[in-house]
């Protein structure tokens, strides 16, 4: 009953003094509301120096069922942009906000992928004519975006970074259209129509010169003399002497015996009329090049005309449509952990509320200010000895353990209505959200406000005038802030520093802030650690205090 | 025979090398107003500190309703009122809220904490600004609020140590009062001062107190006792043997002659110096000056220390 008695007598002298409120409730939110609007969006952002890619993807698809590629156009490349080192690829879902970002010199550049793009992307080629027809993508500068159906939108302020952001764009698009058409492009190599067209070409190369009829001699040599030697071919030509009209049984066996007996006269008279000029001019007079590229020969030359280039450029596959197919390497895995999809973190309003910032600045002064309720408890303690009434209080028939826990009561009252008004005021001031996890802000701001009680008894035992109060909760508590990372992001302190930081109780709170606020899936077990340790500090400061605290 | 409230046997208490009670022994009995006097440093704070049950004795033994009385004493500590030398109120609580605190510390709760309250509100005078907060309130009317608080819960002994310093009249007349009350209504009160007229008027015994030490204890009376009343009278045309004329006056003890002036020690300075003015006329000698000199509480402590009160 004493206790709560004093307890009271307590609350209502800190709501009466105007320094508790201004310290414990203006100041953080103001701090806040300053850093809110002055601070921009890179505030709360990891540091990564890896290239940020934006791309807005409209694509709508490949036209019909192909057989490669097997995903539309515009995930081939992200994919391949994914792949790339030191490159983070962002998602932007809305082309208008894309341009906005653009507008507002947030994004040097973003690539849009139209709603056309696999479309065009299908289209590409190294043919004058097909249907559909062909899009040639190259020019002087690598690839022609509009003809691929892609834009970049650039922030003419940024004109390096964009132009840095153009050339990788540029390359990927290179190494994802350039086997493309290739691959193409080879598969017409040696077809039927290649083919087709090369025997018409030929057709109009007439007349054969002598030259090239002799050197058919040989050949023509082999076919007489296979055809010759051949019983069939003398049978036959037995056959057509005795059925030609007016032959007898007699001269025709005779005639084709002559034939048969005088076929290496026959074969040399062939082979002198190949050597002779005048006979090969009359010969190839009426006769092309073409007539030599029969359907049959066609099909027999073309695949090994394919295979034939291909063995001359052996280091590559013209025949794969993708990079790695061409130049016969591994392909690059796509990698999906490095593209993020962009969400819009800056707020709205004047107040720029909901803006991701706040996710971090709240929580971050909310720790920071919970533990300036050292100078309100070290004033509290201080005011009783100034005004005389800790004697009083030692007169009356308390305990020492009454009178102090009278003192520790109402500051864990003070401190948690501050923990919670103060995440109260920033979803309603300044819109953040409270994560997927609320119910377990409650323990952490009790937790925390354990801890800062437990320190502010701690400073009130040590502190024995207002000045000291003043001058040791000031210096121990933006100490400890500084170190903690209550000042700036825990995020942007370095690794080493960020461990170091772990003897304040304010790092374990904001970690566990960190996870309950700015994790989609916090890890409940690193909160009830947090919290776990954030008790411990309490108790260690309270048994400190309890042991150092004089009343006398 | 009166009980004995409070028995201080040989009480020692040291700072360093400073003996601020040394060997310090009384007995206050009930009903009482028992004055501590002394100047400043004499060791009177210290000692209620000790009594009250604030400070731990070095040696010797306090009795409180005849039991031994230390820092751990929680349940004789509601029978005991301690009025402080400094101020012991929270100035940004108003006066009853002030009042209703310590008087549910002693663990006074309901109507009987509400009447207290109005009672001693009533007694002190501060009914009418019970409400504003003691921040806003005068010297005096903060010294007559610290002396409500100390006896919101009814005390049987009430420790005032110094409670008119720095006050105006008419709340050292208030406190002067409420004192005599409280007395009279069956309180006994412990009053420290260096004011001497304050002790002389309350007080029916008194301490004196000096770097530690008791000088005396005893009722006013007693303590005057031990000084002399005299009466000083210059006389022109004394006849001889005129000083033992005036040795022979009913009442005087002793005088001392010299050059025409005579100091009595009498038993009491009206009947005397009647007899010594009828004494002159009848010896043709002319009385032409006459100087009286009666104890006083002043004078006993110039006499046991040597020094003025407030020397």
């Amino acid at each position: 009953m004493a206790i709560f008695t004093l307890a009271t007598k307590d609350l209502r002298l800190l709501l009466r003094d105007p320094r508790s409120a201004v310290i414990l409730l203006l100041t953080p939110l103001l701090l806040i509301l300053v850093l809110g609007l002055a601070l921009g969006e890179g505030f709360v952002e990891k540091p990564d120096d890896r290239l940020r890619i934006s791309i807005v993807n409209l694509d709508k698809g490949l036209p019909a069922k192909v057989t490669f590629p097997e995903k539309p156009w515009a995930d081939v490349v992200i994919d391949d942009l994914s792949a790339t080192e030191n490159i983070r690829l962002e998602i932007i879902n809305d082309r208008a906000e894309a341009e906005r970002l653009v507008a507002r010199g947030r994004r040097p550049a973003v690539i849009v992928f139209e709603p056309d793009f696999s479309d065009r992307m299908q289209r590409c080629s190294f043919l004058t004519h097909a249907d559909p027809p062909p899009i040639n993508p190259l020019g002087r500068d690598g690839v022609r975006l509009e003809e691929l159906g892609a834009t970049l939108l650039t922030d003419k302020t940024q004109p390096v970074s964009a132009s840095i952001i153009e050339q990788v764009t540029q390359v990927t698009l290179l190494r994802v259209v350039i086997p493309w058409m290739i691959g193409k492009a080879f598969q017409r190599v040696g077809d039927a129509q290649f083919m087709a067209d090369v025997a018409q070409r030929l057709n109009k190369v007439k007349p054969i010169p002598p030259p090239v009829l002799e050197e058919l001699d040989p050949v023509v040599q082999k076919l007489l003399i296979a055809l010759t030697n051949d019983p069939r071919f003398q049978a036959i030509l037995l056959k057509e002497f005795r059925e030609a009209k007016g032959s007898n049984v007699v001269d025709a066996t005779r005639d084709a015996l002559v034939i048969a007996k005088r076929k290496d006269q026959f074969q040399i008279a062939v082979h002198k009329a190949f050597q002779d000029r005048e006979i090969l001019e009359r010969l190839g007079k009426d006769m092309s090049f073409g007539e030599v590229l029969t359907p049959s020969v066609r099909r027999e030359i073309g695949p090994r005309v394919k295979s034939g280039v291909g063995d001359l450029f052996s280091n590559y596959n013209f025949e794969a449509k993708t990079w790695a197919g061409l130049v016969k390497s591994n392909a690059r895995e796509a990698n999906e952990a490095n593209r993020v999809e962009y969400r819009n973190t800056s707020g709205t309003g004047i107040l720029n509320r909901g803006a991701l910032r706040y996710q971090v600045l709240v929580p971050s002064y909310t720790v920071m200010f919970s533990f300036f309720l050292v100078l309100s408890v070290g004033w509290l303690f201080v005011a009783e000895r100034k005004h005389g009434t800790l004697v009083r209080l030692r007169a009356a028939p308390l305990t020492r353990a009454q009178i102090l826990l009278g003192k520790l009561l109402p500051c864990l009252v003070v401190s948690l209505v501050q923990g919670f008004f103060l995440l109260v005021a920033g979803r309603l001031i300044f819109g953040m959200t409270w994560g997927s996890r609320p119910e377990l802000l409650i323990p952490l701001v009790i937790c925390t406000s354990f801890s800062a009680v437990g320190l502010s008894i701690l400073v009130a035992s040590i502190a024995r005038t207002e000045t000291q109060v003043a001058v040791y909760g000031t210096l121990i508590v933006l100490v400890l802030g500084g170190v903690s990372g209550s000042l700036m992001p825990r995020d942007l302190m370095p690794e080493q520093m960020k461990r170091i930081s772990l003897i304040t109780p304010h790092a374990w709170a904001l970690d566990a802030y960190s996870q309950l606020l700015a994790s989609p899936n916090p890890d409940v077990s690193a909160v009830l650690l947090s919290c776990g340790v954030l008790l411990a500090f309490g108790v260690v400061f309270t048994v400190i205090a309890w042991w150092r605290m004089d009343l006398d | 025979m009166p009980e004995p409230i409070l028995e201080i046997t040989d009480l020692r208490k040291r700072y360093g090398d400073i003996a601020a009670v040394d060997g310090v022994s009384l007995t206050v009995e009930a009903g009482e107003v028992f004055g501590l006097l002394g100047p400043n440093g004499a060791g009177k704070t210290t000692l209620l500190s000790i009594a009250a049950g604030l400070l731990p004795a070095d040696g010797g033994s306090v009795k409180l309703f005849g039991q031994p009385f230390t820092r751990d004493s929680r349940e004789l500590r509601h029978l005991v009122g301690l009025g402080t030398q400094d101020l012991s109120i929270y100035p940004e609580l108003t006066g009853r809220e002030n009042l209703r605190f310590f008087g549910k510390l002693y663990g006074l709760s309901g109507k009987e904490l509400r009447s207290r309250v109005d009672e001693v509100l009533t007694a002190v005078g501060l009914t009418d600004r019970a409400n504003d907060r003691a921040s806003h309130y005068s010297g005096g009317m903060k010294r007559r609020l610290n002396l409500a608080a100390a006896i919101v819960h009814g005390p049987k002994l009430l420790f005032l140590d110094e409670p008119t310093t720095g006050v105006d009249p008419q709340s050292r007349n208030h406190i002067f009062e409420q004192v005599k009350a409280l007395n009279a209504a069956g309180l006994t009160v412990i009053y420290t001062s260096h004011y001497m007229e304050e002790v002389q008027t309350l007080c029916r015994q008194i301490a004196i107190l000096d770097n530690g030490k008791l000088l005396a204890c005893n009722t006013l009376p007693n303590l005057l006792k031990c000084l002399d009343t005299t009466v000083r009278v210059t006389v022109t045309n004394a006849p001889p043997g005129f000083a033992e004329k005036l040795g022979a006056i009913p009442g005087v003890k002793r005088v001392k002659a010299s050059d025409g002036t005579f100091e009595l020690t009498v038993d009491e300075i009206g009947p005397v110096l009647a007899k010594v003015a009828s004494d002159c006329v009848a010896a043709g000698a002319e009385l032409t000056d006459v100087t009286t000199t009666e104890p006083t509480l002043e004078r006993v402590f110039l006499n046991l220390t040597g020094r003025g009160l407030r020397d």
